[in-house]
């Protein structure tokens, strides 16, 4: 009887353990359940790049944004969610504040390219380059001058003018980190598409300039040239550039995050 | 009395007329724009016509895209806006060389002016961002090819806004930010020809 309460309290204590160690594994797996956010360009009636062909940008971007979403889902423990996952309008601020709304961890634009050249072929990935324009100037300075204890200093009626130029310049915090994305991303498409590497860019992109996370937009092909159009309606070149993107993104998440 | 009253009240009329004319005068758009023109070429009693000058227009290299020089003769206009536009008009006619051109020839310019500050205004028709062909690479042509046109040939532009149908816009088509004042980009311009 003796031995049997021992075993009783033993088999109570290691149950109490498992539910202790497995809560704060479920728990551990939640916070870390990040998100990810991908951005297929354009939609509705803005129908981005054209092919000789007739094929549009937008439903490229989609087919594209739809294989990475499966992918990432499959091998990373991450949440993924689309600015768009039909053929709908979408504002570029828009897609941003999805990204911020849902505190992504990365944002990723995918898109094809169009050209008024004949020959433009290739892929690129971008991140986003601040205009150095005088009134930039005026803001980052003022930004600068105001961030120590910022929110003490600064009356209620420069709150939303400073909410403003903080959205505006959300990305400026996360260049670094973009850039070493689009890297990773621009060598991952290199190694899989065999298409011309027109490498990794910095532009005034409006869609990234909002995004408060490490973010990129992605130009797989030209849709203007018909060779690559061809390839851009092919399944399994789409299927090629979400794996390219997928082993980007998987790369910079073992850089920068310790999951 | 009413007889000594009048020539007082003569002299009031024409000074008043004076008044509303110099007013008149100095209100019109023309005189606004004309003072920083006018430093710029002090050509007494404007320009002598058919005087031109040459500019140097960018068009897109079909290898890389790099935008290639060529020169054009315009009409010396005494106004950096009007000259401004000459230039613009050039680029939607496109180049001799069959290069292509970053603006699409439906394109209509519906005004240019300049501020103080160096800033130049481009108000296009929509047919820029309608007649586009889209992507991000034509966007970024146009884009610059219409900024660094600009400030390569006229000092005095520094940034250029650029507006559709009067108005700012977002993007063209969805990429370049436009809703500020753009600097010139030379790395665009090809090094060689």
């Amino acid at each position: 009887m003796l031995n049997m309460k021992r075993i009783g309290k033993a088999a109570r204590a290691a149950l109490g353990v498992l539910l202790v160690v497995g809560f704060f594994t479920v728990a551990m797996v939640a916070a870390d359940q990040r998100t990810i956010v991908i951005d297929p360009g354009h939609g509705g009636l803005d129908v981005g790049a054209k092919g000789k062909f007739g094929s549009v940008e937008k439903d490229v971007d989609l087919a594209i944004s739809l294989k990475l979403k499966a992918l990432l889902e499959q091998n990373l423990s991450y949440r993924v969610v689309l600015t768009r996952d039909k053929d709908v309008d979408a504002s570029l601020e828009n897609r941003a504040a999805v990204a911020n709304n849902n505190d992504a961890a990365l944002f990723i634009s995918v898109h094809a390219n169009g050209s008024f050249r004949k020959k433009a072929r290739g892929s690129e990935t971008f991140f986003l380059s601040l205009n150095a324009t005088d009134e930039e100037s005026r803001r980052l300075a003022y930004l600068e001058n105001a961030s120590p204890d910022l929110e003490k200093r600064i009356v209620e009626d420069d709150k939303d003018l400073i909410k403003m130029i903080l959205w505006d310049m959300a990305q400026a915090a996360y260049i670094k980190q973009s850039g070493r994305l689009a890297e990773l991303i621009q060598q991952e498409l290199n190694a899989l598409l065999g298409t011309e590497n027109r490498g990794i860019k910095q532009a005034d992109f409006k869609v990234l300039r909002g995004v408060a996370c490490p973010a990129v937009l992605v130009e797989a092909a030209f849709i203007s040239n018909p060779e690559e159009e061809q390839s851009l309606i092919d399944e399994a070149f789409q299927a090629k550039v979400a794996e390219a993107i997928y082993r980007g993104v998987a790369a910079f998440l073992k850089l920068y995050r310790q999951d | 009395m009413t007889k000594s009253r009048t020539p007082v009240l003569i002299v009031l009329a024409v000074v008043l007329a004076a008044l509303i004319i110099i007013f008149i005068l100095g209100l019109s758009p023309e005189r606004i724009a004309k003072p920083a023109d006018a430093m710029e070429t002090p050509v007494a009693g404007g320009p002598a016509p058919n005087e031109t000058k040459t500019v140097t227009l960018f068009f897109l290299r079909e290898d890389d895209g790099l935008f290639l020089p060529e020169e054009r003769k315009i009409p010396v206009a005494g106004s950096i806006a009007r000259e401004a536009e000459s230039v613009l008009l050039e680029l939607i006619k496109g180049s001799t060389n069959g290069l292509p051109s970053a603006l699409p020839p439906e394109t209509k310019i519906l005004q240019v002016f300049l501020t103080k500050d160096g800033t130049a205004y481009a108000d296009f028709s929509k047919d820029l961002a309608a007649a586009h062909p889209s992507g991000a690479d034509a966007e970024t042509s146009t884009v610059y090819v219409i900024v660094d046109s600009l400030a390569y040939n006229f000092k005095t532009i520094k940034k250029v806004v650029i507006l559709i149908d009067g108005e700012e816009r977002e993007t063209l088509n969805g990429h370049i930010t436009l809703d500020r004042a753009l600097v010139p980009n030379y790395t665009l311009i090809a090094k060689t020809p």
